[in-house]
């Protein structure tokens, strides 16, 4: 039941297409700063690039596939018309003029200081406060989830709620608390300062309180990747889900250990105490529990739709399963990169080993390979899978879908394995350009070279996606049937209140933050003398 | 559904979830707090109590250490980016009667004849700090020392505001065609020279750093050179020397000979 | 299906999944223990305090005024290296320490955030305005490193690279019994 498509399908267009601009200026990047090109003349247009780039994906394009997707969670899952449509209209206004905001000082050269902020270094303030609009809009969002799941908990009092509009719910309570951190560092420390009311600022407290959002957010993007795997992946192949307990389960580790742990982003600062970076980093280790149990989860689902497809054997299985179905294709490569990433997210945990690639290529490759790809290949997953039912016509092409997701799958593997390479040989980020003339360097000339060819193989792929998005609002018109998730294997009859709910769960998630995160940011928010002065940027 | 309901250790969820997380942040917080610092061998702490301050991160300003003498040649000034921003009308007319002085060698518009360096427009931090070296002797000229040593410290912010009040104009250097020079535009990354623009105001500006569109070519290159060889060292721990001695003499031509030759139009305004 | 076999085939389900979750949570203490270990037996640790300092005044007064940056032999037969990071170089922009050496690297920022990173080490500091980065490393053999700038510091970042010599310690030794200290800055 999708009754508010326009609303969802503006989220979602918004979203794609803001990420194939933000895609062309990615593979414009690799490009200047790979040996195929001579130097930009320019350097600050490589840094105006790059903030466009990550502000628009780490910041638009995420929080506009979330909101658009739990929209039609919540529709289809609740089976209940959304409550509040006029204010989920509002939250998308909010996010198109906070985006433009924030986008226009960026196009004039004003704002060029990297998604990231970095104070000192201060911008124009229109992009922090375009910035602000873009996340107050996406807690409209929050609220109109946490409303409508209490709405239905009023018709169905004691039923368990559907496991994706859990898993939505945890998702939006996550985002609400996890972009606290970068609102009350934009709001209390960046903007007072980028409108001139102060010329000081204590950057090393603003990167605290950037690392309270700058993991979780990680996992934020993550939610919908997640809740693809659980509860669309194995209805689309045919099978079921194995357990819809270990999915909620998973859901809430998310919840409470996904944001007080993001101090292990600062282990190689001055003003974070060392006690406080060993807690987070054992803290962090905890995170890759949800994974391991989701990754078990969902292999045992498909396992069981490779059985009833006549599978056999402790791997004869593997074959049967319906490999020409994009949804399984999909599923399958955002395990392959989420292993890969994962095994690097490993490494970065641990103190010792990060400080061999803290802030090198290494960290960069690491990200696009979570996020670029195990994240957004289920995005494009959901997108394929949402798509019949939006537009009430089917995707043009299979084979061209499947050409698509093979594409970014190739793609993201020559672009970001390369990438980690040179990170281990010491490659720094965020340069314009290196000299691969020079001896000391020029080992790092191919791999690079390779990084930025797959950087056009990953645009050629985020092009055609969107050829068959468009191209699919033109096909003939076919009545697609209900838009439904998949049903657990043992039926769900009762669940624990505890799961079913998320009192202990926020509770938790902000007591482990007072623990985890309230003396580092308290010691240095009462001091004064720790405040340095703001350097404008391109001289304002 | 009922709080009372949830929150109870009766509730197994929450005893165990309660349970397990305080446990480990008490296991974690008497490992972080109490067994690593104890490990590092290269750090001594006073008692206990000391090493759970500094695990915990309280922060201690930085033990005065032995340090050797700052010699009598080196800049004191201490400059902050948006000092001397928005000066009075005041102040910019004090410093328009103290320029008279200044003309002789500076152009009686801020522009040179005579191989000074052009002030109209200049960054009046710029012309603070050099004043404020040429007072202390940070940095020496037969001609600038005796007239910076009897100005006070307003009286120099006056002349600087009234210099960087004055509009940029055009240079008397005549125009060159000479390409960019590859130094200019990209530095030398693995010498550790950035682009001149990212501090001298075309791409960007670092306090302190004056903009050279239309020096003199002179001035400029025997500035560089001065650099180089140590023979100036006022500016604030090295940054210029770092790049100037970093630079071949072909390339602090090239350098010299180009700015000279722009119109200033490609600056950034600073306030 | 009967209701019964649902029931035994759910009981079967949840206790694999309970195998699966011990396996998990071993997974993770097992790493965990690795990482602590890692922690004491190669003694690479955050720094142990967190001192703070006045980035403006760097070069008036304090441990990072400009004659006394550079490297120092300590009466203990360590070094201690001090050197500051600002748009967009290193000072000494040549950091010269003896090989087989305990070393104290000392750094701060004058003006924004920089990072100091020694490639092919696992030297790797952020500097942080306001704050003193403090890292103790320790070189096998002799040779020359780069030292880049690893985070962003505006629109010169890209030209931000330092270099670090090592040499031999005898050598080192030979050029420090004067005292003062030392760069390899013009070599």
């Amino acid at each position: 039941m999708l009754e508010n498509r326009k609303l969802i399908l503006a989220h979602f267009w918004l979203a794609f297409a803001a990420f194939g601009l933000a895609l062309l200026m990615g593979a414009w990047q690799m490009f200047v700063r790979s040996p195929l090109y001579t130097w930009i003349s320019n350097p600050e247009w490589y840094y105006r690039s790059l903030t466009a780039h990550g502000t628009v994906m780490g910041y638009v394009f995420p929080t506009l596939v979330a909101m658009g997707f739990g929209y039609a969670i919540t529709e289809s899952a609740l089976k209940q018309r959304l409550v509040g449509v006029r204010w989920a209209w509002v939250g998308f206004w909010l996010i198109v003029t906070g985006s433009i905001m924030a986008m226009v000082p960026v196009a004039l050269g004003r704002a060029s200081v990297l998604y990231t902020f970095y104070p000192p270094l201060i911008g124009n303030a229109f992009y922090y406060i375009g910035v602000v609009l873009v996340v107050v809009g996406s807690w409209i969002w929050v609220a109109l989830m946490s409303i409508n799941l209490r709405v239905w908990r009023r018709t169905h009092p004691g039923e368990p709620v559907p496991l994706a509009m859990f898993a939505n719910v945890a998702g939006s309570y996550l985002w609400a608390w996890t972009a606290v951190g970068a609102a009350l560092e934009l709001l209390l420390q960046i903007i007072p300062v980028a409108l001139g009311w102060r010329t000081t600022i204590d950057a090393g407290l603003a990167r605290v309180f950037f690392s309270w959002t700058l993991h979780a957010i990680v996992y934020f993007w993550l939610m919908p990747t997640y809740i693809a795997y659980y509860t669309i992946v194995p209805r689309a192949i045919g099978g079921r889900l194995y357990s819809d307990t270990m999915g909620r389960i998973a859901f809430i580790l998310f919840l409470v250990v996904a944001m007080p742990i993001g101090i292990h982003h600062t282990f190689a600062d001055p003003q974070v105490g060392a006690g406080f970076k060993f807690i987070h980093s054992a803290f962090t280790a905890l995170v890759a529990l949800p994974t391991l149990l989701t990754v078990f989860t969902i292999c045992a689902s498909v396992e069981i739709a490779a059985r009833l497809r006549g599978g056999r054997g402790p791997f004869g299985w593997i074959p049967a399963l319906p490999w020409r179905n994009p949804i399984m294709l999909a599923v399958a490569f955002s395990f392959v990169l989420l292993g890969f990433g994962g095994a690097g997210g490993l490494i970065n945990m641990s103190y010792q080993l990060d400080s061999a690639v803290h802030n090198t290529q290494w960290i960069t490759g690491h990200f696009h390979l979570i996020f670029g790809g195990a994240i957004v290949i289920m995005y494009f997953a959901i997108a394929y899978d949402l798509w019949p039912h939006l537009t009430g016509r089917a995707l043009p092409s299979l084979k061209l879908v499947r050409t698509q997701l093979w594409l970014w799958f190739v793609g993201m593997i020559v672009t970001t394995f390369p990438w980690h390479w040179v990170g281990i040989l010491g490659m720094p980020r965020r340069m314009a350009y290196y000299d691969y003339a020079d001896p000391a360097i020029a080992p790092q000339a191919f791999s690079v070279t390779l990084s930025a060819i797959g950087a056009f193989i990953l645009l050629i792929s985020g092009l055609l996606f969107l050829f068959i998005l468009a191209t699919a609002h033109r096909q003939p018109a076919s009545e697609a049937s209900e838009y439904r998730f998949s049903l657990p294997i043992h039926p769900v009859r009762s669940v624990p209140l505890a799961l079913n709910t998320f009192a202990i769960w926020v509770a938790l998630m902000i007591g482990l933050t007072i623990t985890n995160y309230g003396y580092p940011i308290l010691t240095l928010a009462a001091r004064s003398d720790t405040s340095v002065p703001a350097v404008y940027v391109g001289a304002q | 559904m009922s709080t009372r309901e949830l929150f109870t250790f009766k509730n197994a969820y929450f005893s165990a979830s309660v349970g397990i997380t305080a446990g480990l942040f008490v296991l974690t917080a008497l490992g972080g707090f109490i067994l690593l610092p104890y490990l590092q061998k290269e750090v001594r702490f006073a008692s206990l109590w000391d090493a759970i301050c500094s695990a915990a991160g309280l922060p201690q300003r930085a033990a005065a250490v032995a340090t050797g003498k700052v010699g009598p040649r080196l800049t004191e000034a201490v400059l902050t980016p948006t000092m001397l921003a928005r000066p009075s009308q005041e102040s910019i007319g004090r410093g328009a009667t103290l320029a008279h002085r200044c003309a002789i060698c500076h152009g009686p518009t801020g522009l040179s004849r005579a191989d000074s360096p052009n002030l109209a427009g200049q960054y009046a931090s710029v012309i603070y700090k050099q004043m404020l070296d040429f007072r202390s002797g940070a940095r020496t000229s037969a001609i600038m020392s005796p007239f910076a040593a009897d100005l006070t410290d307003q009286e120099i912010a006056d002349v600087a505001a009234y210099y960087a009040y004055l509009p940029r104009l055009p240079a008397y250097h005549p125009e060159r065609k000479a390409p960019k020079p590859r130094i200019v535009i990209y530095g030398a990354p693995l010498r550790g020279i950035a682009p001149c623009g990212s501090c001298h105001g075309s791409l960007d500006n670092k306090v302190g750093s004056p903009w050279l569109e239309g020096q003199s070519e002179v001035y400029m290159r025997e500035q560089l050179l001065a650099f180089a060889s140590g023979q100036r060292r006022n500016d604030i721990s090295q940054q210029m020397r770092n790049i100037a001695r970093a630079m071949t003499q072909q390339e602090i031509d090239e350098a010299a000979a180009y700015y000279a030759s722009q119109p200033p139009d490609v600056v950034k305004a600073v306030d | 299906m009967t209701v019964q076999e649902d029931h035994h085939g759910a009981e079967v389900a949840v206790r694999t999944e309970k195998r699966w979750a011990i396996i998990s949570v071993l997974i993770i203490i097992l790493l965990a223990v690795l990482a602590a270990f890692a922690g004491i037996h190669r003694a690479t640790m955050p720094q142990a305090r967190v001192e703070t300092i006045d980035p403006t005044r760097l070069h008036v007064s304090g441990e990072f005024v400009e004659s006394n940056l550079g490297s120092m032999l300590e009466s203990n037969g360590t070094v201690t290296v001090r050197a500051i990071g600002q748009q967009y170089s290193f000072t000494p922009a040549c950091l010269l320490v003896p090989a087989q050496t305990p070393i104290t690297l000392r750094a701060t920022s004058a003006d924004v955030v920089h990072g100091i990173l020694i490639q092919a080490t696992n030297v790797n500091a952020m500097l942080v305005p306001g704050y003193v980065s403090e890292q103790f490393m320790r070189f096998e053999k002799t040779g020359d490193y780069l030292m880049p700038c690893q985070e962003f510091c505006s629109f010169g970042h890209e030209g931000m690279w330092g270099k670090v010599k090592v040499i031999d310690k005898a050598a080192f030794a030979e050029r420090a019994k004067n005292g003062g200290r030392l760069s390899c800055v013009g070599e």
